[in-house]
């Protein structure tokens, strides 16, 4: 389902935080519809590296270039216009509201773009229902398990269409049986077109994906396909 | 340094925005708490200190010297629970002419051997005392100065010797205008005798009244002329100052709570936000008293430095304000200063007020399970406020809006509190606003709204000035032929004897245009005949008349009694207002003392100043400023107290939105990765505290109406009009509804733009 269109272009980025080189010159292109897999070991870029890409967080030196749109050149209100129409991003930890039910959590997505509650929630109720977790749209996320926080938390990154879904450690704090679901409808997405960057130290999972770019101090060690590696 | 100090150290050093901010509000508290309990304490402190000091007398007994000897006046000072001093002969003078800073007028002389005794003793300021004949020793009514220019100086009383001026005596008591040697007094032909009275008990005026019942019984009937109880100069002492009570002591009210709210609300939060490390500290094997310990340390740190520097703050601010309370007040040997346990007990108890506020929530985190106390620090408990939240999420507002109205309910315990510290800033304002408006009004009645107005003070040897020579009925038509002139009046004054009261009083005789002074009216109407008076709310409650009553003034042998028709919005409490016609009776002749002169609309008012004065250089002219002594005290107190109290009502904002961006940085974190901008940010986190700006100065205002209607129906000097006290207009009311918008953006604006720079990576990496 790839493209040639480059969706993600990076030029000998780097980070430095004081003394602390965290990425040291990295260049790579993630093309639309392709699954790229990030893996490392802790302390190597890979989060550092995704925040770039967001726009959470401003390289050093280098450029990003998403979608076509030099994320250096953009200001703060300008990166969080560009992050609410062209990404989606997925976390650990979930990262949902405490005080909003699961609808309310996918529909707050849509909202800050200006639709309307009522446009919103049917949207993400559409969603909900595609994750499997509609039947959970009123409860809120402590009565959830992992594995629903962690798909409510996918729906509400695909609420406006994003061109890119980020995911950082998706899986990270899932059981086995959870993470693989999650996992499995990751790429799902994939393969129906949506483009997907996921960050983890997981081997297995990154050789689900179609491209594993290896880390090693804030450097890109190794560009590979899950075929070599097998 | 112990665990526990190393712990609270390294929380101090980590939350530096927190310990400042409950550093400042608690200096703020202290100063607001320093200035007002300085002010209650010099309202009637100085005069207690300075009477007990003189060992004052807490009544003046004045006997008809033919109706009662020396030898049965001795008697009454063995009675049970009194001391007595006495009887010395006294004698009412007339002195013609101005002397000293007096003007002419009745002066009561005593005969007293020395100063001292068991009662009244008189603080010698200058000179020495009366001793052979010829010689007398003036009662210098103002403390602090040293009149030693004015010794030697002359004073010539009618059918009396002249008499030299050879000391300065203060009397706390009042017992005389003067003082002689006991052998001088056979040349004055005294008409009375005088007895110093103290009591073991003469707390109120049932008290003084029943020592006197006691102290002069068997007497015969009739022989006491006059009877003053310590306690009506004790009022007029205090009169300036009881005047400001009201205001001082609602602004100092509303200091305490607003210092007990914030603190409170300061605690609560900082010991709420550090859960998770209570949690942590207790997993390293911390006990429940050490986790108390050390918040408690972590609090009293910056409160006590804000307690020391708003205490010394306070007591450098304070004397100059207490300077403005008691300007032209007669304050004798009585110091007006902040005694120095003032800002000590305030620092003391403001610190004793923080720990209890912090004790209630360290207990509450000391007794917190390590678990538990690790999970409640990530974030306020879900399910609160569910339902308001959801119904929010579909309102047709912007989604920035909705979650910070939604904030509200997340923590409604310290939304409550918030509340309550805009509610004070606002009341404070709307009750300063309102006394403004009543006290320019007030002024107002001085400076013709708006009309040009001219003083004119005749030249005398009493105020260094030339004599003019013009009489008093040319100048006045001088007046009135300088270009400009519309109305002129002219005013005499002496010092009358009051029937039944040992110290003389002041009455103003107007002639002329008296217009103006009508509107000065509250009650009754403005005197017209010549046996017609009219004075203010002081001068009836402290000489126990009433509008309608008859009086008796007597002056120079003549006796007139006189009815109070009407009374003043204000004026001084030894003094009333009476028509030319009635000096004409008292004391014919009497030249004006000064004159206002009203100009016509528009015309110079220091051209006219230059041109009169040039003409006559017997008089001192000036144009007439806006505002007058009162008027800026009051202003100055609102001013200062409201700054105070809206700056801490300000930081009382801050603080809880510091709090609350804190403790939801995670989920800032979280809306700015999915897209929400660094306005929608500082949307979201100004929102939910100007909602409740916008409540809190709705509920502020008719608080801020009442407190204001409190204070200026409970005024002692001045009793104002309806038209003074119904000051409110909407355009006011809607800038006041404001102002709690107002407080709450600028308390939320910098914490939030903190929280839109979040760098969302940090935030959620963190996590």
């Amino acid at each position: 389902m790839t493209s040639e269109e480059i969706v993600v272009s990076l030029d000998e980025v780097r980070k430095e935080f004081g003394d602390t080189t965290a990425l040291g010159g990295v260049s790579m292109r993630i093309r639309a519809g392709e699954a790229v897999a990030v893996t490392g070991p802790s302390g190597c870029g890979k989060s550092t590296l995704l925040n770039m890409i967001a726009g959470l967080d401003r390289p050093t030196a280098g450029t990003v270039t998403v979608r076509g749109e030099d994320l250096g050149r953009l200001t703060e209100t300008g990166l969080a216009l560009f992050r609410r129409r062209h990404l989606g991003m997925i976390f650990q930890f979930f990262n949902l509201l405490d005080d909003l039910p699961a609808l309310d959590n996918v529909a707050l997505a849509g909202q800050l773009t200006g639709a309307s509650a009522r446009q919103s929630r049917i949207r993400a109720l559409e969603l909900l229902g595609e994750l499997g977790v509609a039947a959970r749209r009123d409860s809120y996320p402590a009565a959830l398990s992992g594995g629903e926080r962690q798909r409510v938390a996918v729906a509400r990154a695909l609420m406006n269409r994003p061109a890119l879904l980020l995911a950082d450690e998706p899986t990270g704090a899932l059981d086995s049986r959870s993470g693989e679901d999650v996992m499995q409808m990751l790429l799902d997405l994939n393969h129906s077109g949506q483009t997907l960057l996921i960050v983890t130290h997981d081997p297995r999972l990154a050789a689900r994906c179609g491209r594993i770019v290896e880390m090693t101090d804030g450097r890109v060690s190794r560009e590979r396909t899950p075929e070599r590696a097998a | 340094m112990s665990a526990v100090g190393t712990a609270a150290r390294s929380i101090v050093r980590r939350r530096k925005v927190q310990t400042f901010v409950i550093a400042l509000v608690v200096l703020f508290s202290t100063l607001t708490v320093v200035i007002a309990l300085a002010l209650l304490v010099a309202a009637s402190a100085p005069f207690d200190r300075a009477f007990a000091a003189q060992l004052g007398a807490h009544a003046i007994v004045t006997f008809d010297r033919a109706q009662v000897s020396g030898t049965q006046l001795e008697q009454t000072s063995g009675r049970p629970g009194t001391v007595a001093a006495g009887p010395f002969d006294a004698v009412v003078l007339e002195v013609p002419e101005d002397f000293l800073w007096r003007t002419a007028g009745p002066l009561v002389v005593v005969g007293r051997p020395g100063p001292g005794g068991p009662v009244d003793r008189l603080d010698l300021v200058s000179g020495r005392w009366a001793t052979a004949p010829g010689e007398i020793v003036v009662n210098y009514p103002a403390g602090g100065g040293r009149p030693a220019d004015l010794l030697g100086v002359p004073i010539t009383a009618t059918g009396a010797p002249t008499l030299t001026v050879v000391g300065f005596a203060t009397s706390m008591s009042g017992s005389a205008d003067a003082w002689v040697a006991p052998a001088q007094m056979a040349a004055l032909h005294p008409t009375a005798r005088q007895m110093l009275f103290r009591f073991s008990a003469a707390s109120t005026d049932a008290q003084v009244a029943a020592g006197v019942d006691r102290a002069t019984a068997g007497l015969p009937p009739g022989a006491i002329t006059a009877t003053q109880s310590y306690l009506t100069g004790k009022r007029a002492f205090a009169a300036m100052a009881d005047s400001y009570l009201p205001i001082i002591t609602v602004f100092g009210l509303l200091g305490l709570v607003v210092s007990v709210v914030i603190v409170g609300n300061v605690v609560s939060g900082a010991v709420v936000s550090g859960y998770r490390r209570i949690g942590v500290l207790k997993a390293l094997g911390f006990t429940s008293r050490q986790v108390i310990a050390v918040y408690l340390a972590m609090i009293a740190t910056p409160a006590l430095a804000g307690c020391l520097l708003g205490a010394v703050s306070g007591a450098l601010v304070a004397p100059a304000i207490l300077k403005i309370a008691f300007a032209g007040i007669h304050t004798g040997t009585a110091v007006i200063a902040v005694p120095a346990w003032v800002p000590v007990l305030c620092a003391l108890g403001m610190l004793v007020l923080v720990v209890l506020a912090a004790l209630v929530p360290a207990v509450r985190a000391g007794r917190l399970s390590a678990a538990r106390a690790i999970t409640a620090g990530s974030a306020p408990r879900a399910g609160r406020g569910l339902r308001a939240q959801r119904y929010l999420a579909g309102l047709p507002i912007p989604r920035p809006v909705s979650l910070g109205l939604g904030q509200l309910v997340t923590r409604p315990g310290r939304a409550a509190l918030t509340a309550v510290v805009i509610v004070l800033g606002v009341a404070t304002a709307t009750l300063s606003t309102g006394l403004t408006s009543t006290m320019v009004a007030f002024a107002g009645l001085d400076h013709g709204d708006g009309v040009p107005v001219v003083d004119v003070v005749v030249g005398s040897p009493g105020n260094q000035h030339a004599v003019p020579e013009r009489t008093d009925k040319q100048i006045e038509e001088l007046l009135y032929a300088v270009p400009g002139a519309d109305t002129v009046t002219a005013r005499a004054l002496r010092q009358v004897r009051l029937l039944g009261h040992p110290q003389p009083i002041y009455v103003n005789f107007y002639r002329g245009d008296t217009s103006a002074d009508a509107e000065q009216i509250v009650a009754g109407r403005m005197a017209a005949a010549p046996d017609e008076v009219v004075t203010g709310p002081s001068f009836l409650t402290q000489h126990g008349v009433a509008v309608g009553d008859r009086i008796i003034l007597e002056l120079g042998g003549r006796r007139v009694p006189v009815t109070i028709t009407g009374e003043l919005i204000g004026s001084s409490p030894e003094a009333v207002d009476a028509t030319w016609a009635l000096l004409d009776r008292l004391a014919p002749g009497t030249p004006a003392v000064d004159y206002t002169v009203t100009l016509t609309p528009g015309a110079d008012a220091a051209a006219y100043a230059r041109s009169a004065a040039a003409a006559e250089p017997g008089i001192m002219v000036a144009a007439r400023g806006p505002g007058n002594a009162a008027t800026t005290t009051i202003v100055t107190f609102a001013a200062v107290f409201t700054v105070l109290l809206g700056a801490v009502a300000a930081l009382g904002v801050f603080n809880t939105v510091l709090l609350t961006t804190r403790e939801r940085r995670r989920e800032l974190g979280m809306l700015k990765a999915i897209g929400m901008t660094p306005r929608q940010v500082v949307t979201l986190t100004v929102t939910s505290v100007t909602a409740l700006g916008a409540l809190s100065g709705l509920l502020a205002i008719p608080a801020g109406i009442a407190a204001h209607r409190l204070i200026v129906d409970h005024v002692g000097v001045v009793a104002f009009p309806e038209s003074m006290k119904a000051v409110w207009h909407a355009p006011q009311l809607a800038a006041l509804a404001v102002a709690g918008v107002l407080i709450a953006v600028l308390g939320a604006l910098a914490p939030a733009r903190a929280a839109a720079r979040l760098t969302v990576g940090e935030v959620l990496h963190t996590e």
